[in-house]
């Protein structure tokens, strides 16, 4: 039988509002720690930043330490010198063929790099790149206003350094076995001193090209402005060897 | 775990198609292991004659204690003309023409071992008559009623032919998992034609008579309970002295079920099990996935779940993935539930339970694959979930902390992502400050 008395509100809702949702869905994370709110991307970028900061960090002792030799007398001893100190520095970062090419980039677009100058610069560079984990990597240079010389200084064996835009003198100097591309041009002295492996010009190159070299090859898609004293290996022209040939003099090949 | 190798080395030949946490496991063996522990419901596919009954016979004779013989006599066939008379219960004939009414319940409703071999030749009805039974562990016929206290549902399915029905969705969603019992490859096979005697392993023809006359005796179902457990224990002992397996006595399931009861998710697989759900449910367009509402055009949520399925996942969903995973963890010896354990029971529990769009199943259709269909569509989800899973796994965890310390009346912001997940964090923090 259907009864007289409805039943009172009361008895149907709880006393007061607040137990309305007494349930907490996300109580199992009460006691997880928030780390501070940041999105994946944020990260990468922190992280990105703290690496370059630690290259930007070693040029800057270069750049103290070694940079009033090498800016007015570049000799070998002291190329040498300066690689050393680069190289004491280099080895304490953790970087990757990304943040070499971010520095490349950082030399002239930002103010935190007090100045570019072409020799430390292609030191510093060479020894970025010898001592990364790539075995491969590529540089970016060609929307440098300046050149920068020394770049692939002792490029070991089974690394291949690709470089787009020109180059400055003493290019891929005491190369080691490595394999190092310029997609531009490079000025004089390039190749000198090496001892091993390939360096691919795609353009023309200097005077004094592979002096005192004992080893390896070196390609010019262009022209050869003058070769150096050359002790041993091999230059190309346009896929023609010009040494070994009959070029006997050195820089009066035009 | 001794269960499972003496099956998988005696009786069900096949290979294993799972891996977890370094073990390789057999899909069938293992999920009716765990629906059997776990008093689940499972329906075994595959093509006639691969072990989808005999899989299942199996592995209720070890856990439960029941000789082949009474299990056999208590399964009910699938087929168009099956009536309640059969599957549950009849009127006492001799009572009847007496005057009194009394019910002879078969043997089905009373053992707990449920199978129902080829569920899809039933008519709908009577498929949905059984599913009640077990969702309730009630069986009502004329004015009386039974109440198992412990039960578990293995229903076979063919695949669809000119004799079968079709499973329908609601009916479908009632199973807890659903898996494939797969041909074991040439070389076992042959091996399994081979040897034709195994199933005497288990049969015992004087505890099965014994049962049989327990379960057909005159007396209240209440009071037949504790024989029927009392020969379950002797065939226990008969199968530990025959063949060196323990098989489970009923306090040893209900230690083990209280044992599993215990285990809690991580936090890892809780966010993930979240962010899985989320992606099944949502829909920022209509408020949720409803299966009569197609997907707008410039939602900004297309590269999730929600885009490619149909319909709306149900609360019985989260459930049988954490009864299952559970059963998992417990039986890997681990102390919590964790992201494996669900990743690896949830295609199981998903694969039926999804309708996925016509675009979705003609691209990928033609995929080349180990598995059914449907599981084959769950696994893939739950690669791409995961992968999104890792990718933001701290900051979703961030939010459902940021979300407990709101609900709990602090003063902060719900965090902002890029995945459902988020707006339903937000959803329950908004319905709590209004």
């Amino acid at each position: 039988m259907k009864s007289s008395t409805p039943p009172h509100k009361s008895s149907i809702l709880p006393p007061n509002k607040e137990n309305w949702i007494t349930k907490n869905p996300f109580e199992e994370f009460k006691t997880f720690t928030a780390s501070t709110p940041g999105l994946p991307m944020d990260q990468i970028v922190q992280s990105t930043e703290a690496v370059m900061d630690r290259i930007r960090w070693g040029y800057e002792k270069l750049l103290e330490e070694e940079a009033k030799e090498l800016v007015w007398m570049v000799q070998y001893n002291t190329i040498i010198k300066a690689y050393e100190v680069a190289e004491k520095y280099v080895k304490e970062i953790n970087y990757t063929a990304e943040d070499i090419e971010d520095f490349c980039f950082a030399l002239e677009n930002t103010q935190r790099i007090p100045y570019l100058i072409p020799g430390p610069a292609g030191i510093y560079l060479s020894a970025l790149c010898n001592y990364a984990n790539e075995e491969e990597m590529v540089l970016k240079l060609s929307e440098l206003k300046t050149e920068i010389n020394l770049v692939g200084f002792r490029l070991p064996k089974g690394k291949r350094l690709m470089i787009e835009g020109d180059t400055g003198d003493f290019t891929g100097i005491g190369l080691e076995g490595g394999e190092l591309v310029i997609d531009g041009n490079a000025k004089n002295w390039t190749g000198a001193g090496m001892r091993g492996g390939k360096i691919l010009i795609k353009k023309n190159i200097g005077l004094h090209t592979g002096e005192w070299m004992m080893g390896g090859e070196i390609y010019v898609g262009g022209r050869v402005r003058g070769l150096g004293n050359i002790v041993e290996g091999k230059v190309y022209e346009r896929e023609k060897l010009l040494y070994p040939g009959k070029v006997r003099y050195p820089n009066i090949y035009y | 775990m001794g269960i499972y190798r003496f099956i998988s080395e005696h009786l069900y030949f096949n290979r294993p198609d799972m891996v977890i946490k370094g073990e390789r496991f057999n899909s069938a063996i293992l999920l009716s292991l765990l629906t059997g522990l776990k008093k689940g419901k499972e329906l075994i596919i595959g093509e006639p004659g691969l072990g989808k009954t005999t899989s299942a016979e199996y592995v209720c004779s070890l856990i439960y204690q029941f000789p082949l013989g009474v299990i056999w006599g208590s399964e009910v066939s699938g087929h168009p003309e099956q009536t309640e008379e059969k599957i549950i219960g009849r009127p006492d004939l001799g009572k009847l023409n007496r005057g009194e009414e009394d019910v002879v319940w078969t043997n089905f409703s009373q053992i707990p071992v449920k199978i129902v071999d080829e569920i899809n030749r039933l008519p709908e009805t009577k498929q949905s008559m059984i599913l009640d039974g077990v969702d309730r562990g009630n069986w009502e016929y004329l004015n009386e009623m039974i109440i198992n206290e412990e039960y578990c549902l293995f229903a076979t399915a063919n695949y669809q032919d000119g004799g079968t029905n079709t499973i329908i969705a609601p009916l479908v969603d009632r199973f807890d998992v659903m898996v494939e019992s797969r041909h074991p490859g040439a070389n076992l096979s042959f091996l399994v034609g081979k040897d034709k005697r195994k199933d005497h392993i288990l049969r015992h023809p004087k505890y099965e008579k014994d049962l049989y006359h327990v379960l057909k005796s005159k007396v209240p179902y209440e009071k037949k309970t504790p024989k029927i457990e009392e020969v379950c224990n002797a065939y226990g002992e008969y199968l530990d002295e025959a063949i060196g397996v323990k098989s489970f006595q009923r306090q040893d399931r209900d230690q083990i079920r209280s044992e599993m009861e215990r285990l809690e998710l991580d936090l890892d697989a809780s966010a993930f099990t979240r962010m899985l759900l989320a992606e099944l449910s949502f829909c920022e367009w209509y408020g949720q996935k409803r299966i009569v509402e197609n997907c707008e055009e410039g939602c900004h949520y297309t590269g999730y779940l929600c885009r490619q399925i149909k319909n709306c996942a149900s609360n019985r969903l989260p459930s049988s993935i954490k009864q299952y995973a559970q059963g998992l963890a417990w039986l890997l010896e681990d102390s919590e539930i964790d992201i494996e354990h669900i990743s690896a029971v949830v295609p199981y529990a998903l694969g039926h339970r999804i309708q996925w769009k016509d675009e979705i199943l003609s691209q990928k259709e033609r995929s080349k694959r180990d598995d059914p269909f449907p599981i084959f569509l769950a696994k893939e989800a739950v690669k791409a979930v995961s992968q999104r899973y890792r990718e933001q796994s701290e900051h979703l965890k961030d939010a459902l902390a940021v979300g407990s310390k709101i609900f709990l009346g602090g003063d902060l912001e719900p965090l902002e992502g890029d995945h459902p997940i988020y707006v339903e964090v937000k959803k329950d923090i908004d319905a709590r400050r209004s």
